[in-house]
């Protein structure tokens, strides 16, 4: 058993553009640059923060780690053997290791399903439970892991029936009934109550204790990252600009990328009403068509420098804390002249 | 402890589910009139098809539509008979007159038995019958004298004949075909002899003469003779001969409920057997169809790329065929039968769900259930069936009630040119009747109207049930 | 201070098939000039339907049953719908619509949709009317160009500045904003609540700004009324809400804890245990009873009095009466 459950190495997902007529006839072909040569290891048992804001590709990072799209080059390996291609039944096998937990509660699951329906399509298609009383038990034990009890209110209602909370408790049930080693878990808290928020990432994290999960973590609110994530990687135009240990990443930012996320958050303190929020950061996010050349985010940086435009991109250099950054002269940052 | 929940399976509340959406369901559509009145219509047309034994008078239309002598009593082209209510005229009635004061007379030194018979007639009416015929069961060899003596005291003596039958056999002999010498000489007797020469034989109407003052104008303008007519039969048999059930049947210048058409059938009995057809075809033609049109959509849309590319090809060039010339050549070369008509029509009809259907999958495949189901490995059958399908039910109910006036007309278009099924009768049959058989130029609206009233009413009754539906059920509202 | 708005014992129910349910019970508050009144609570809690109950058009079957919008002295309820719509409607209260940058038509150009807004409302030339167009979509920090622009062409937060735009563009004195930040960006959404904060101070409009996300609320708004199940928990300024001391409304402090901060390290997440109660019955006595850790005997029976603890402080509670 390797240390890392999962290592993402050199990934690559490009989607082709669609060209008008004079760009076929030129030959011109143009992508989309979802994910960009991205690479990182989860160690098993940890939470993986993928952390960014729209655009950047996280999405789709989580999406080729499930399988629901193909990457475009790169290495995919699951506790060090190489998924990167699978074949229908190493998919089938694949698909009950990792699993996915989806952003909107009500939209990820089929709303004429019955609760219990929806669980039981896992045991289905797998193959899982030999009789009928196997699979209830199955169903009911994953609500109870879920704190969604008694089971039996629960089974028969239908999507439309339970709060947001609720639904997404029903959506980790789904997940855990396969026993999976990863949950990919895709911004699981953002359409839901605040107050339920702190309740679901608290059971996510026991049923983590309980069952040795891996999870990633996909989300672009940052505080809530801190809280729930070990590690975090923050994503900008479909690269790793940053990845370090949750704390060390937020206390000590050094990429500007980072910082400006951190510079941009809201917190729940006084005095701050009056205040024009400095958010070092310039201009808009570039398509992910058009990739600045050099360092990509240097459009926007407000430290650039001339060489991050003319030199190749920098890449991710770590320390011996594991603290990854991929910028030039992050240690002297200097404004740029107005 | 926990026993219970083993107990309740998926399909029991599945069940109730579905009973659930009934419900909601019913409980929107009734607050379309048009809707409810659909449904009416159609619980009418069921309701036909339940009862048709009951319903019409001639039990065997549905065999015997092309047999003749089913039909032979009735008149020829004859109006309703309600429409005697309208007419100034009062037109005769279809009547059977029973044989009265039947005495035998047995003569067994020549091995003869004489039956002398009268059948009353109280002619009260204004438009003489279209047709007389004297009937009986006759066994053996017998011969039969008829002759009728008039209120105004005139005997006319109609036909001597003469039949010879080993088994029991129905005998009938028409006024009109065997009669007319008789009657004939017996209107030239009265006419204005300078007027007369005008007629022969075959231009008489019997009847009218029959009927009418014995005066001048009798052949071109009669005046109606009403009154108690006798007609006095003679019937003699030799050795073991017999002879019974003598009755005279009126064929009426009114018929029925709809009147009848120029082969002398029934046009209610028509119209009703023909509703089973008519709903027949219009059903399994949609069903079919939609079934085929919306699995089609759904695999074109889950599939997309080169596979929906490839099937939105072929659906174009299908959908581009006319049908019409294609079911007129293969009804042509083949034997037009009605379940090859059936399968010709789904051959083309399913066409017609497949675009709306794809947008609505093309839809569903993009919802994050539907991602979700790939992420725990669904198979594409399994997602196409359980997660897809489900949802367009509605949207296909509602596309089956809307093409079921189409097929019905298809059916009517080609029985129309001659190429039905002919073993059964149809609506489309009898409208092509009428038009072969020139009911517009004579008049006969019962003919031409009943029919088409028909198909446009079950047209109709689709149409509401259909829009209703489709009102309630807008595939752009309710993907969800 | 200069009262915008004065909010008097608003009632509003939702009449559905299975009766009335009750989303805004007895709501009371006040709207000075020149600040930021942030509304803040959970889904269902009544703060979008409050934000289309001050322009008097509630969703239907909403209807609002009682209470007063007094505006320069007038009750603005008592006008007719015609009245309302000529008069005070995006003339003297505006709203942000929750989505609304969503709700830009494709097929015309942006400048094309605000030159309809603008001249259904008022009778303008069309030089002033196009003068006013580009002013204010300057102001929201955007260039002319984006005027022959279409909306798909545009970003999330150009929209959302242009549906801003037009909500200022007729210069009324309130702007309602339904969470214009939270599909937004994190860094997007700074740059919009940065816009709002200068938009304020240039302009010195009332904004109403409802939101569930209590952080931005701290960052944007003067004072905060918190908002629970229909009723008004507890009303107060930035710092009493905010600052050190702490609210005093056990759903408030409960809520704050909830909130999950960037700059501390927090080991296990407070959470509020239970749902909502349901509008149509609800519970008699204090409505957040059932999830509260300071209950009282006297909650459960009893509705709390709006309490001012200090001045312009109140709350509803039995434990501050």
């Amino acid at each position: 058993m390797s240390e890392y459950i999962l290592e993402v190495k050199n990934l690559r997902k490009l989607f082709p553009v669609r060209r008008n007529l004079q760009q076929i006839i030129k030959k011109e072909r143009r992508f989309v640059h979802a994910v960009d040569n991205v690479s990182f290891s989860v160690k098993r048992g940890e939470i993986f923060g993928l952390i960014g804001e729209s655009g950047c590709g996280k999405t789709t990072t989580g999406k080729v780690v499930m399988h629901l799209q193909e990457s475009t080059e790169g290495q995919l390996l699951l506790d060090g053997k190489d998924v990167t291609r699978l074949d229908k039944e190493a998919l089938g096998i694949y698909r009950r290791n990792v699993q996915m937990i989806f952003q909107d509660p009500y939209a990820s699951m089929n709303p004429r399903f019955t609760i219990r329906k929806v669980l039981l399509e896992p045991l289905e298609i797998h193959n899982i439970g030999s009789t009928q009383e196997e699979r209830e038990a199955m169903i009911v034990k994953a609500l109870e892991s879920v704190k969604l009890t008694p089971a039996e209110e629960f089974l028969d209602r239908f999507p439309h029936m339970l709060s947001g909370g609720q639904r997404q408790r029903v959506a980790t049930a789904r997940t855990l009934i396969l026993n999976p080693e990863i949950v990919v878990a895709d911004e699981p808290v953002s359409m839901v109550d605040l107050s339920t928020r702190a309740e679901l990432l608290q059971m996510m994290k026991d049923v983590q204790q309980q069952m040795g999960l891996t999870y990633i973590y996909i989300t672009h609110d940052l505080s809530t990252a801190r809280y729930f994530t070990d590690r975090i990687a923050v994503m900008y135009l479909g690269r790793i600009v940053e990845l370090a240990s949750a704390d060390d990443l937020i206390d000590n930012a050094r990429h500007p990328y980072t910082k400006a996320l951190i510079a941009a958050v809201c917190e729940p303190v006084s005095g701050k009403v009056n205040v024009i929020k400095e958010v070092p950061i310039e201009g808009e996010i570039p398509s992910a068509a058009n990739i600045p050349p050099g360092c990509r985010f240097h459009p926007r940086c407000i430290y650039a420098q001339p060489d991050c435009a003319t030199e190749p991109e920098p890449e991710l250099v770590g320390d011996e804390n594991g603290h990854f950054v991929a910028c030039r002269h992050w240690k002297e940052l200097k404004r740029k002249k107005a | 402890m926990k026993t219970s929940i083993a107990k309740k399976t998926s399909t029991g509340t599945n069940g109730k589910r579905f009973k659930g959406q009934l419900a909601a369901l019913w409980n929107e559509f009734k607050r379309f009139k048009y809707g409810m009145v659909g449904l009416a219509l159609f619980m009418i047309f069921v309701l036909i098809v339940i009862f048709e034994p009951l319903i019409i008078p001639f039990k065997e239309t549905g065999t015997r539509w092309r047999d003749i002598t089913y039909w032979q009593d009735n008149p020829v082209n004859a109006a309703p008979a309600w429409t005697n209510w309208f007419s100034a005229k009062d037109k005769t009635p279809q009547e059977t007159l029973k044989a009265t004061n039947i005495v035998k007379q047995e003569e067994p030194s020549a091995d003869m038995t004489f039956i002398d018979a009268e059948i009353h007639y109280n002619y009260k009416y204004d438009d003489p019958p279209t047709d007389m015929a004297f009937r009986a069961t006759v066994m053996g060899d017998v011969s039969f004298m008829l002759s009728l003596v008039r209120p105004d005291g005139i005997e006319i003596p109609l036909f001597d004949t003469y039949t010879s039958s080993s088994t029991p056999n129905d005998f009938r002999v028409s006024f009109n075909s065997d009669a007319l010498d008789n009657i004939f000489e017996f209107a030239t007797q009265h006419e204005d002899p300078t007027a007369s020469f005008i007629y022969n034989k075959s231009t008489l109407n019997a009847m009218n003469v029959l009927f009418s003052k014995a005066q001048y104008g009798i052949l071109d303008n009669p005046e109606p003779l009403k009154g108690e007519y006798v007609f006095k039969i003679t019937a003699a048999t030799i050795g073991s001969g017999d002879v019974s059930n003598l009755r005279i049947e009126v064929a009426g210048k009114v018929f029925g409920i709809l009147g009848t058409d120029n082969a002398k059938r029934d046009l209610w009995s028509g119209i009703i057997c023909g509703t089973k057809w008519a709903l027949l075809i219009g059903l399994s033609t949609s069903l079919i169809s939609v079934f085929i049109g919306v699995l089609y959509g759904v695999v074109s849309a889950y599939f997309g790329g080169v596979v929906d590319m490839i099937m939105m090809r072929i659906f174009e060039i299908v959908n581009s065929m006319p049908l019409l010339p294609i079911i007129i050549v293969m009804s042509a070369i083949f034997k037009p039968n009605l379940w090859t008509m059936i399968i010709l029509m789904c051959l083309f009809f399913w066409t017609g769900s497949v675009r709306t259907v794809r947008s609505m999958g093309l839809q569903i495949k993009e919802e994050t259930y539907i991602e979700a189901a790939r992420a725990l490995n669904a198979s594409n059958g399994r997602i196409i069936f359980k997660h897809m399908l489900p949802q367009l039910i509605p949207y296909s109910f509602a596309s089956m009630a809307l093409s079921v006036p189409g097929a019905i007309l298809y059916e009517s278009t080609i029985s129309l040119l001659g190429l039905g099924d002919a073993t059964i009768v149809t609506w489309g049959q009898i409208l092509q009747g009428a038009s072969s058989g020139g009911a517009v130029l004579h008049g006969l609206w019962w003919w031409v109207v009943p029919p088409g009233v028909c198909m446009a009413l079950m047209g109709m009754t689709f149409a509401f049930i259909g829009f209703a539906m489709d009102t309630i059920l807008n595939p752009k509202l309710r993907t969800r | 201070m200069e009262k915008s708005l004065e909010v008097r014992n608003l009632k509003l129910h939702y009449f559905t098939s299975r009766g009335a349910v009750k989303a805004l019970d007895d709501i009371s508050f006040d709207l000075y000039k020149g600040e930021t009144l942030g509304v803040v609570g959970e889904s269902g809690c009544g703060k979008t339907t409050l934000g289309t109950a001050l322009l008097n058009m509630p969703t239907p079957p909403g209807k609002i049953v009682g209470g007063n919008i007094i505006m320069n002295g007038q009750d603005l309820l008592t006008l007719s719908e015609s009245q309302y719509r000529r008069d005070v409607r995006w003339e003297k209260i505006s709203m942000v619509f929750q989505g609304a940058m969503n709700c830009l038509t494709p097929v015309y150009t942006i400048y094309n949709q605000m030159m309809e807004t603008i001249q259904y409302h008022r009778d303008m030339e069309k030089s002033e009317a196009d003068a006013r167009i580009r002013k204010y979509i300057n102001l929201v920090g955007l260039s002319d160009d984006v005027l022959r622009r279409y909306p798909h062409e545009l970003s999330g937060g150009m929209k959302q500045r242009i549906v801003i735009a037009t909500g200022l563009f007729l210069e009324p004195n309130v702007v309602i904003c339904d969470e214009p930040t939270t599909a937004l960006d994190v860094v997007v959404q700074a740059q919009i609540i940065n816009l709002l904060k200068e938009l304020k101070k240039e302009l010195s409009l009332s904004f109403i700004f409802i939101t569930h996300d209590l952080a931005t609320e701290a960052e944007v708004a003067d004072r905060i009324m918190v908002m629970y199940a229909g009723k008004v928990a507890e009303i107060g300024s930035n710092e009493e809400i905010f600052g050190a001391a702490g609210p005093m409304h056990p759903y408030t402090k409960k809520l704050l804890v909830a909130t999950p901060r960037l700059h501390e390290r927090v080991d296990k997440l407070a959470f509020i245990p239970g749902v909502p109660p349901d509008l149509l019955d609800p519970p008699t006595g204090c409505r957040f009873y059932p999830r509260c850790s300071e209950v009282m005997p006297k909650c459960s029976q009893e509705e709390p009095p709006i309490t001012e603890v200090s001045p312009g402080h109140k709350v509803a509670c039995w434990r501050c009466a």
